[in-house]
């Protein structure tokens, strides 16, 4: 015992009482580590740090299987963000930092607020780094929400909105996402976050606290700490109960974008002053487990410990307990380790020259407290210690051994091709007015996505988002984010290999070539043995599909207990983004048509397997039979898409993705749609023609095995060609045509007529 | 000696630095300048208030911002003769300011920017517009030349002109109306506006004509990567679409 005098939790106590997540026994190994009991104070702290939140302990080890090395990577799994090598110009090395997680939990409670504080909180991971902020997306996924008055069209909204309102506000552009509504997220909705950032590769501040620190200031800077968000990754890390949602809604943040943007622009100033000294700092982000969490996690990295006063925290209102000054998460904070010689202009960049304190109430940049060579973590308040623990006992691994068994993966048969009696006009109509398939205009342009006037490739334009980082440079950046829960139902690991494919391809629809990767594994309660074979199995999934794409994972974050207190569970959603390079961003590749006369191809092969697919959603089937992923023809085909590019052979690429070949044509006419501009159409072959039979015309039309769709201008058929001669599956299907109409076989369609019918179904839920 | 312009940033703003970058490609001698550093704001000759989201649009979009001390010396500035160009939220604050039409008293807003037609959300969409003055009618207008379309983005959730009958009409009598939307073909109707902007209007000027709102963002189509229906093998980093409006401006200074 080392005078934890206050307040110390009883013998006995009920831990429903003090609300804490903690389990029995990992209570008696604080008391038997401690000898005593634990304070309040450290009982919350072991809570929060020791959450699935903070901790990872189910998965943690799982993750190792993820390859994370790799020539591109700067910067693996380690920190805040991971950082991955762009490319040169004029002499320097430029990083993009990225980061990936979710907001799920806060998002099912209170949309706004919860989906806005996501978009907070993970460019706050992405500024940490040193860098300029350059990017969000948002994977999304919601329940069904045909009913104006449900719940789930309340979070479909409220979500957007948050998202919308709080990057607009920072001035950072969304530049992709995507969206599925499906019932398996009525009760959890998914609020996936990515963002990305650009950082001089010397420049790159670390989340840890660097050599020879000791006796170092610890510098909070942000918003004033106020209850909101008490007990806020513990939350994460239960299942939703509809009976504690007024407690559910305490534990999640209050957003500030106004605040942020000024935080986030003074911490430029900050990084331009650092690189002027030329000293090496620590940055880190408040999160989960608040002041507590991030400052012992910034010491403990860099081997130290850390006395902190928690009276010195500038707090919102008088009378907090130092429980919820300590884990409490109030959003737009950080928390920077320097130097006492750098303390005194650190706090006047932030409080005079950016005038903190006149943004919002008592916000400011303040010391609270000092790295110690001694590794213990110590917390004081009114003269007394309220916490004192050995602090690689409280950020240490923990680890949770869960027991799980091979999901079974259904046998592959031999099949046959789709008959349906169903008229191909109908097919398309129902197809494109899908759900994941109609046109997600009304949702993302909400979102600006071009602020900072350094966006290439804006939503809606390509299958990623593409910016131009450096100003005056030709480097480019592409980002991209898939995952397709009406897969992972049948084959989780199979659709986590999917989820990579998928992002990879998108980016390779734009020119550029993959160079990492990142994830969120959203899950079920991991204590449920089928929820925990799942986990286990999209691990499996994804490091397969990333060692093949030569693609690693540099960071990503996982999302357990998704599940209602009814034990309704959201479908295994392993969602992952890719980033891209170009070094000439005048290679690019854009999606709508350019014009009549050139030749479309599709690279890529359909197959006999329809399961998962949009087309078995409209005719109300189901199938287990999932596309395979044949990956030495699929790289090939990358291949080939990247060595085109780079010749400028493309008009116009798509990744094949949700409704098939179909859906992808009529989405490059669409994009192409202008008043006052002359329509392009396009007439594809008979399936026949280009399958030769392999498979029937529905999987060649709707089949979503994956590939691209290419317009090829007539001059350039023969250098493309050459280009793909070796490569298994690219196959000539049609023409552009000078009329908006789609032409298939001897059918044609009124493209204006199908773009009305893909272009309503959201329109209603985003006015 | 070069005339200096000064890009305004209020607490909230967020499109200062590509405002500021097409500013300096354009020739221009163009500075920052920071909210605690507005008693350096009478030294410059013309001032540029860009997008964002200034004070966080507390009461209307530009409302606060239309009261902070910068704009003491924006409004002395403007009286004086100087250039002032505000883009979208900066479109706003000048509304808000009165200095735009500028027809009644400063601070004595006659239209404003209000939300977004026909549901009040924020909408980011690439736009047209088309000057429709007489170039020579604003002095930062002067260098577009006849009949042009400019690209650019709208990106706000308070783009609609509002204002009573009287005062629209006040507007069209004094020729204020600097912009409409337009299509792509430089064709105007209804349906070329974003978000149902009374008259199409996409921009304003002061009478003197050294004032200008306007409400789209020029400054992110102003290089060819930007732009969506960019040519095959144009070169990504020059200027080009909405460059044209601030190489203008730069030339009123020249």
């Amino acid at each position: 015992m080392r005078g934890c005098s206050n307040r110390a939790a009883h013998p006995g106590h009920r831990l429903a009482d003090v609300a804490v997540a903690l389990r029995p026994d990992e209570l008696a190994r604080i008391r038997e580590r401690l000898g005593r009991e634990p304070t309040l104070v450290e009982l919350h702290a072991f809570d929060a740090q020791w959450s699935e939140h903070c901790s990872y302990k189910s998965s943690r080890h799982l993750l190792k299987k993820l390859p994370t090395t790799g020539t591109a990577v700067v910067l693996g799994p380690a920190e805040d963000s991971g950082i991955l090598h762009l490319g040169e110009w004029n002499g320097e090395r430029y990083g993009i930092v990225i980061a990936h997680e979710s907001h799920n939990h806060p998002s099912q409670v209170v949309p706004f607020e919860g989906a806005a504080t996501g978009i907070g909180g993970i460019v706050r991971d992405v500024l940490c780094m040193g860098a300029h902020v350059i990017a969000v997306a948002d994977p999304l996924r919601f329940g069904t929400i045909d009913d104006p008055h449900s719940h789930q069209r309340y979070v479909a909204q409220g979500v957007v909105d948050g998202i919308s309102a709080y990057g607009n506000a920072i001035g950072v552009p969304n530049i992709a996402g995507d969206c599925y509504f499906d019932s398996r997220f009525d009760d959890n909705c998914l609020v996936n976050v990515v963002s990305m950032g650009i950082v001089k590769e010397s420049e790159i501040i670390h989340s840890y606290a660097p050599r020879r620190a000791d006796g170092w200031d610890i510098v909070l800077v942000g918003k004033a700490t106020d209850p909101s968000g008490f007990g806020g990754a513990s939350f994460s890390s239960l299942t939703l109960d509809a009976q504690d949602e007024d407690s559910n809604k305490g534990a999640v943040q209050v957003p500030d974008p106004f605040l942020k943007s000024v935080i986030m622009r003074a911490s430029y100033r900050v990084f331009a002053y650092l690189r002027e000294l030329g000293v090496a700092v620590g940055f880190k982000d408040l999160g989960a487990g608040g002041i507590m969490g991030c400052s012992a996690e910034i010491v403990s990295a860099g081997g130290y410990g850390a006395k902190i006063d928690l009276e010195a925290v500038n707090v919102a209102i008088e009378g907090m307990r130092p429980e919820v000054i300590a884990v409490g998460e109030t959003q737009e904070r950080l928390l920077w380790v320097v130097p006492p010689a750098v303390t005194p202009e650190l706090l006047r960049i932030y409080n005079e020259e950016f005038t903190l304190p006149e943004i919002a109430y008592n916000a400011r940049a303040t010391t609270i407290g000092t790295v110690t060579a001694e590794k213990r973590y110590v917390l004081r308040y009114h003269d007394q210690t309220v916490m004192d623990v050995e602090i690689d006992f409280l950020t240490g691994s923990i680890r949770d051994d869960l027991p799980f068994t091979e999901p079974t993966v259904p046998a592959a048969t031999a099949e046959r091709p789709l008959v349906t009696g169903v008229q191909l006009d109908e097919l398309i109509e129902r197809v494109l007015a899908h759900g994941d398939v109609c046109s997600r205009e009304p949702l993302y342009r909400r979102y600006d996505s071009v602020v900072r006037g350094c966006t290439v490739i804006p939503r809606g334009a390509g299958d990623a988002g593409v910016l131009a980082p450096v100003p005056g440079s030709s480097l480019g950046v592409a980002l991209a984010v898939a995952g397709n829960p009406r897969m992972s139902h049948i084959d989780v690991r199979l659709a986590a290999e999917h989820a990579v494919y998928e992002a990879v391809r998108k980016v390779a629809a734009t020119g550029a070539r993959a160079i990492g990767l990142t994830d969120c594994l959203n899950f079920g309660n991991p204590r449920k043995i089928e929820h925990y074979n799942d986990l286990v199995a999209a691990i499996d999934g994804l490091a397969r599909a990333a060692g093949r794409f030569n693609s690693p994972f540099v960071s990503g974050n996982v999302s357990l207990y998704n599940e209602s207190a009814n034990g309704r569970a959201i479908p295994a959603s392993p969602i992952v983004s890719c980033v891209g390079a170009f070094n000439d961003i005048a290679t690019v590749v854009t999606m709508p048509l350019k014009s009549a006369g050139s030749v479309l191809y599709l690279i890529g092969t359909p197959q006999l397997a329809l399961g998962g697919s949009v087309l078995l959603d409209v005719l109300g089937r189901s199938d287990e039979h999932l596309p395979r992923i044949d990956y030495d023809a699929t790289i090939a085909q990358h291949d080939l898409m990247y060595a085109a590019a780079q010749a400028r052979l493309f008009r116009s690429a798509h990744a094949i993705g949700n409704g098939g070949l179909i859906t992808a044509i009529c989405e490059m006419a669409f994009a192409a749609m202008r008043k006052g501009r002359a329509s392009i159409g396009a007439q594809i072959h008979d399936a026949w023609q280009w399958t030769h039979g392999s498979v029937g015309d529905l999987e060649a039309y709707f089949g979503e095995a994956g590939g691209f769709l290419v317009e090829v201008a007539a001059d350039d058929v023969e250098a493309f060609e050459g280009l793909a001669d070796d490569v298994t599956g690219v196959h000539e299907i049609g023409v552009t045509i000078e009329r908006p109409v789609l032409v298939v076989d001897d059918q044609a369609f009124d493209l204006h007529r199908l773009h009305s019918i893909w272009n309503t179904p959201l329109r209603e839920v985003y006015p | 000696m070069s005339a200096r312009i000064a890009v305004l940033v209020f607490p909230g703003t967020n499109s200062e630095d590509e405002t500021f970058r097409i500013l300096r490609d354009c020739g221009g001698d163009v500075h920052l300048v920071h909210w605690s550093h507005a008693q350096t704001l009478p030294t410059f000759d013309a001032y540029v208030l860009p997008g964002g989201f200034a004070y966080e649009d507390r009461i209307r979009a530009g409302a606060i911002a239309a009261h902070d001390a910068m704009m003491d010396h924006v409004i002395a500035g403007a009286q004086a003769g100087k250039l002032v160009l505000g883009i979208c939220n900066g479109a706003q604050i000048l509304l808000e300011a009165g200095l735009v039409p500028g027809t009644a008293a400063i601070r004595r807003p006659t239209a404003a920017f209000t939300g977004n037609g026909p549901v009040p959300h924020f909408v980011c969409t690439h736009v047209y517009v088309k000057l429709a003055i007489d170039p020579a009618r604003c002095a930062m207008t002067a260098g577009l030349g006849h009949d042009p379309l400019i690209p650019a983005w709208t990106a706000n959730g308070e783009g609609r002109l509002a204002a009573s009958k009287e005062h629209l009409q006040e507007l069209e009598d004094g020729d204020h109306i600097a912009f409409v939307y337009a299509h792509e073909d430089g064709s105007v109707d209804d349906s070329a506006s974003p978000n149902q902007s009374a008259l199409g209007i996409a921009g304003l000027c002061n009478r003197e004509g050294n004032v200008l709102a306007l409400m789209p963002h020029p400054e992110r189509d102003a290089w060819t990567l930007n732009h969506p229906d960019r040519r095959r093998g144009a070169a990504m980093l020059a200027p080009s679409g909405g460059a044209v409006f601030f190489r203008s401006f730069v030339g009123a200074l020249q």
